[in-house]
Order: C-alpha cells, then sequence, then structure tokens
C-alpha cells in the first residue's frame, strides 16, 4: 500500500474496510483487527470529548494514552481541530504537576477525560496546526527539554524509513511507549502513514511477545525495541517454534550490546537495526552489527566532521533542514559510514587537569568483576568524580567493610594511570545497570543516584524494578546519615522509625504525592541495620476492605532487617497512577 | 597506641571537611599515610584540609609546601601539629 504523509491525512483517505490495527488473541478472545470504519468512530468518540472544553479557549492538549488505538485517535481528533498537543513522558504526579499550566489534560492523567462512546467522526476544513507535537526529551544530559516536531520534519523521515525499510502491510509490534518520539514515529506514525496495521497493545515482556508470534504468519511481523528489552529477549524463553515470523528488528534509544545483537540475531532469527539518532535530531544512521559497528547515515542525512571528531550533521529531519549543525558525539569517519567514538562533553577537568572519563570508564571495565562502568563530574565543592559500577552478583559488596575494600580496590587499579585527584571519590555498586524506559541513565536517575549526598535523611538509592507485582529498591545505609546520630557503645545502628520513613518517602515516589502515613501492623525489625549495609525493601501495594497498604520486607546479607505493613492514606487524585 | 580525642575530632574533621562519604573515623589508621596509598587523598583534599585546620584551630600553614606535607603525612604527625601551634 502506498505510502501517505501525515499532512495528507492518511486516515481520512484509506478505504473503510482496511485494517488499522491488530488485536492478539486473549485467553478469552481469539486474534482480531480493527477496521479504518471502526477507527473513525474512536476518533469521533474523542472529537466529542474535546468539543466540551470548548468554552475554555484552550487550543494545547496534554495527552497521556497507553492504549495505541486510543492514543492515535485522540491525536488525530486534536490535529483535526488544528489544535497542539504536548506529550509528557510519563504520567507520574511530578511530571502531570508540572505541565498542568501547559493545555488540558487527555487520557491517563489523575482527573482528565477519556472519550466515551462510538461517534461518527467530523472531517472539517480546518488546517492542520504549525506543528505536530511537542515533547520532553529524556534529559540525559541535564533537566528535560522541550521540543517540537513540525510535520514537515516527521514526513521526511517517514519517507526515507518507507523506501528503507517497507513495512510492506507487516503487523508493527511495540516494546517501547509511544508518548516518546522513537515510539510514536516507529510503532504508530510509520504504520498509520504506510497502511500497515500496529499492535493494538504495548508488548513488554518476552513472554506476550513469544505468545503474539505465534499467531503471525511467517515474515508478517516488525518488532519495534529498545536496548533494555531486547538484552532480556533471547535468553527468556525459547524462540525456535517463532523464528520466522519477523521481517526485522528496530532498536534505538542507546547502541545495542554486540552480544544482543548476536543473541537476537541467532535465537529469533532476525536482523535488528539499530538507529542511531535523538528526539532532537530524528534519525541520523543505521546499521546491522553482523555487519559490523559502523553506522551508514539515513539517505538524504549528510554526516561529516572537523579536528575535534566532532559529528556535524545536515538533515531533512532537523528544523532548519539546510543548516551544517554540530553534535555533541565525536565520530570518525569510514568508507561507507562512521562509528562513533563517543560524547565530546566527556572531558572534564578536575583540579585544573583534564580528564578523559571514558578512558576512566574503559579502565574500570578492564577490571574482572566490573561489568560496566560509568563516571560523571558532580558539582561539589570543587568538580570531582562518581563512578556508577554495575558489578557481578557474587563481588558485590553488601557492607561497610566490603564497599570500602572495593573503593580500594578498584581505586588502586585506576591509581596506576590517572592521577589521584581523576579518580571517582563516590562509587556507587549496582547490579542492574540503572536505566529509563528508554534504556538511558537519565539525569533524574544520576540525581536519585546521589540524593543522599545532599539529604542526610535518604537512604543511598541503587536501583529499583518491579517483579511480581511488588517494587523492590536496593537501598544502602549510608555512613552518615543523620538517623544514626544518638548512638550508644561507639556502635551507630538505624533505628526502625528511619526504615519507616524511608517505606513512606517510596510509597510518595511510587503511589503518588498524596500518600500519607496511617499506621503499622505487625511491624519486627529482627535485625539491626549498620552503616554501610546493603538490602533490598520490598513493597507490595495491598487494597483490602478499603484500607490501602503497603506489605513491606527489607531482606539483606544477614538476615531480614524489616517486615510487616504499613497503612496508607491515598487522596483520591493519587490513585490512578500508572506504576509501570 | 590509642586514639586521642583530638585525634578523634580530627578524624571527624576529615570526613566532613572533605566529604567522605563512605569512611567512617575506625576506618582512618593513625599511623597510615593520608594521601595516595591508605585514605587516598588527593592535592585538593590538602587545600581543602587546610582551610578546615584554619577555620577550626585558626591554624595558617606555612607558604612552604614541603614542610605542610610533612605535617599531613598521617593523622599522628596532624594531630602533633594542632597539639604544637594550638599551644603557642
Amino acid at each position: 500500500m502506498s505510502f501517505l504523509e501525515l499532512r495528507e491525512r492518511p486516515w481520512r483517505q484509506r478505504a473503510t474496510t482496511d485494517t488499522v490495527a491488530w488485536y492478539p488473541a486473549t485467553p478469552t478472545r481469539p486474534q482480531g483487527w480493527l477496521s479504518i470504519a471502526e477507527w473513525h468512530l474512536r476518533i469521533g468518540a474523542w472529537q466529542r470529548l474535546l468539543d466540551t472544553f470548548e468554552s475554555t479557549g484552550q487550543r494545547t492538549w496534554l495527552l497521556f494514552e497507553p492504549d495505541p488505538v486510543e492514543f492515535s485517535a485522540a491525536l488525530i481528533a486534536i490535529w483535526e481541530r488544528g489544535d497542539e498537543v504536548l506529550l509528557p513522558a510519563d504520567n507520574q504526579p511530578e511530571t502531570v504537576a508540572s505541565l498542568a499550566h501547559a493545555g488540558v489534560a487527555l487520557g491517563a492523567i489523575a482527573g482528565a477525560g477519556s472519550a466515551g462512546e462510538d461517534q461518527p467522526p467530523i472531517w472539517g476544513d480546518e488546517p492542520l496546526p504549525e506543528n505536530a507535537l511537542s515533547l520532553y526529551t529524556s534529559g540525559s544530559t541535564g533537566e528535560p527539554q522541550r521540543l517540537t516536531k513540525r510535520f514537515a520534519q516527521l514526513d521526511a523521515e517517514m519517507a526515507t524509513h518507507a523506501t528503507l525499510w517497507p513495512l510492506a502491510q507487516r503487523v508493527v509490534i511495540s516494546q517501547v511507549s509511544h508518548q516518546h518520539i522513537y515510539g510514536l514515529f516507529f510503532s504508530l506514525l510509520r504504520p498509520i502513514c504506510e497502511g500497515a496495521p500496529f499492535a493494538a497493545r504495548l508488548c513488554p515482556y518476552p513472554e506476550t511477545l513469544h505468545a503474539w508470534l505465534g499467531e503471525l504468519q511467517a515474515d508478517r511481523g516488525v518488532l519495534i525495541s529498545a536496548p533494555p528489552a531486547l538484552s532480556r529477549l533471547a535468553p527468556a524463553m525459547d524462540w525456535s517454534p517463532v523464528t520466522t515470523s519477523l521481517a526485522r528488528i528496530h532498536s534505538s534509544g542507546a547502541p545495542l550490546p554486540k552480544a544482543a545483537s548476536d543473541d537476537v540475531r541467532q535465537q529469533l532469527g532476525t536482523p535488528v537495526f539499530e538507529v542511531y539518532g535523538s528526539s532532537e535530531t530524528g534519525g541520523i544512521g543505521w546499521r546491522d552489527q553482523q555487519h559490523g559497528d559502523e553506522w551508514t547515515p539515513l539517505p538524504g542525512v549528510e554526516v561529516r566532521t572537523d579536528d575535534d571528531h566532532r559529528l556535524w550533521l545536515r538533515s531533512p529531519h532537523l528544523d532548519a533542514p539546510n543548516a551544517w549543525q554540530r553534535q555533541a558525539d565525536c565520530i570518525a569517519l569510514t568508507s561507507t559510514g562512521f562509528v562513533l567514538e563517543g560524547r565530546a562533553d566527556r572531558i572534564v577537568k578536575i583540579g585544573g587537569k583534564r580528564v578523559s572519563l571514558t578512558a576512566v570508564d574503559r579502565a574500570l571495565e578492564s577490571q574482572p568483576e566490573v561489568v560496566r562502568a560509568q563516571t560523571l563530574p558532580l558539582q561539589r565543592r570543587d568538580l570531582r568524580l562518581a563512578a556508577i559500577v554495575q558489578l557481578s552478583a557474587e563481588t558485590l559488596p553488601h557492607d561497610h567493610a566490603t564497599h570500602r575494600a572495593t573503593v580500594q580496590r578498584l581505586r588502586r587499579a585506576l591509581a596506576a594511570r590517572f592521577e589521584a585527584q581523576s579518580l571517582p571519590r563516590y562509587w556507587r555498586f549496582v547490579t542492574d545497570w540503572p536505566s529509563n524506559a528508554q534504556g538511558k541513565l537519565s539525569a533524574e536517575i544520576r540525581r536519585r543516584l546521589f540524593l543522599d549526598l545532599d539529604d542526610r535523611r535518604a537512604p543511598r538509592w541503587l536501583g529499583e524494578h518491579i517483579e511480581d507485582g511488588a517494587w523492590r529498591l536496593t537501598l544502602e545505609v549510608p555512613e552518615h546519615c543523620a538517623y544514626l546520630d544518638g548512638h550508644f557503645d561507639g556502635q551507630p545502628v538505624l533505628p526502625g522509625v528511619a526504615l519507616i520513613h524511608w517505606t513512606m518517602q517510596a510509597a510518595q515516589r511510587l503511589l503518588g504525592a498524596e500518600t500519607t502515613f496511617a499506621g503499622v501492623e505487625r511491624l519486627r525489625f529482627p535485625t539491626l541495620l549498620l552503616p554501610g549495609d546493603r538490602f533490598e525493601m520490598t513493597l507490595e501495594h495491598r487494597l483490602k476492605d478499603g484500607q490501602q497498604s503497603l506489605r513491606v520486607q527489607c531482606l539483606g546479607q544477614r538476615g531480614e532487617h524489616m517486615s510487616g505493613r504499613v497503612l496508607l492514606y491515598v487522596s483520591d487524585s493519587a490513585e490512578d497512577n500508572d506504576v509501570g | 597506641m590509642a586514639t586521642t580525642a583530638l585525634e578523634q575530632e580530627l578524624k571527624e574533621m576529615i570526613i566532613d571537611a572533605l566529604e567522605l562519604e563512605d569512611v567512617t573515623p575506625e576506618d582512618i589508621d593513625p599511623d597510615e599515610p593520608l594521601f595516595v596509598e591508605g585514605l587516598g587523598l588527593d592535592s585538593i583534599d590538602a587545600l581543602e584540609l587546610g582551610l578546615a585546620l584554619q577555620k577550626r584551630y585558626g591554624i595558617t600553614l606555612e607558604s612552604d609546601a614541603e614542610s605542610s606535607r610533612q605535617h599531613f603525612a598521617n593523622l599522628r604527625s596532624l594531630a602533633a601539629l594542632v597539639e604544637a601551634r594550638r599551644a603557642q
């Protein structure tokens, strides 16, 4: 089916009997398809909802909607009015509160409206808005930046992709959120413009993907993924029954580890086409690591470099398509493309001496126990280095003494190559690489990792994930934690009240700021926590007889430090929070 | 040799002034070098430490870098410096 630009409004032009979305089978329902005619009724339903805000005069909408069909219908309803849309990265209370002034909230945002019954759409003659959308970048280099994409930018890039990797009516399955530009572009806008169906649900887990691929005929699927999901795919299950289903996989957001590319190729039998770029630049280059680590510029994208190895870019995907723009990444040109050499801003001056953070990272990663390392400058009095180090599970320190020994061993290993002031002063040891859903160690995650330096009442946070419906936070008791004051016999211990406080802080962040303490039940503190102790805090949210609570357990190497229930009072506006 | 009250005070001052987040007073061996080996302090720390001594005890170090370095060799020598200058 032919490619249509967004500016041609493909949603109006397709035959009403064509399919726009694919519903994978559920335990109670066989797989099914959504026709253009049925999709139009959802667009009509959103148009009617938007009409109810007519009197407010608002022309900007804040849209967070996890359901791809509803999201696409809402987006088109907004465009058809000629209005602007802003996509928040998530629907966490803090994010939503910070954007509340920007527009009228829609979808899965506390207190926001959602579309009701099917309604016929109304196609007026309102021109499309100036900008296709605005969003906030993940902020890997600082504060999140508001970014605007014009229709021409998106159309230019989609035309390129449609030629390079035509969807040819394959079903597009996505493991990444369409609230971010990569997911939106690949998993919704491309299928809409190429007349290919998109999966009507997000597919975050390997088990789900396995089941879905079993329903597809050979070569009928395309998977949109990212390094965090893709790295965990191959080892998760036996893919041999479904190896023919996918035509290709796309990955973006961060470079995919070579080992993951190998595993996926071997076990799913599918090539992984990585796309290099950013929310700001759009796609720059692509590669399949089975053919080397070089990147090939996307058609129409021009790449050159200067004496500092900086990447210069001229691209129809940029806001100014004819200007050369200097980027933060360094590259080396090759005969057919380029290789990435890391970010230019990875050189810092410590005590007046230049240090390459990339060199420190590599030196750390050459240590046998280190899986991955990233150093970063922290602005503390003078600039000092901090290191986030992923260790193999068996070498992970669990208490003050082993932490000290690990730090000294790593510092000694670095001391041979680097001056003393270039050695990291602050260390965070993790078992899983801390990243957001896009695979980025974002500014927000970095802030959380070092929060205890400024807040003497905070635990040292070393990561969290959801497992079996419960949050699992990895924490350490900072050696100079304010709660340790008032100790006896020279042996400071962490009082139980501090653990309750940390539980409540986590609850407010995860469940919403309106969550307050309502009491405790069967709370025990069997094993004392000492300064430097590492432990895992498991929080399971429950609602029973109208009472919200958290089942809490804190487990460390020496045993159980806390167990029981913390009762919560959650006001209405905080309840509808998406934990994913 | 047991740790004196002054040595304990200096340990806490060092940890606090240099923001040694994972070091406790017990980790500082009074006879071990403070710089490079041992505690692993560096030239930026030496400046910070000089400031802390001045603020806390009113001690001004000589402009001669070599003799300052001797005082900073380990905790005992640092304590000796404070003891001597405080008495003046």
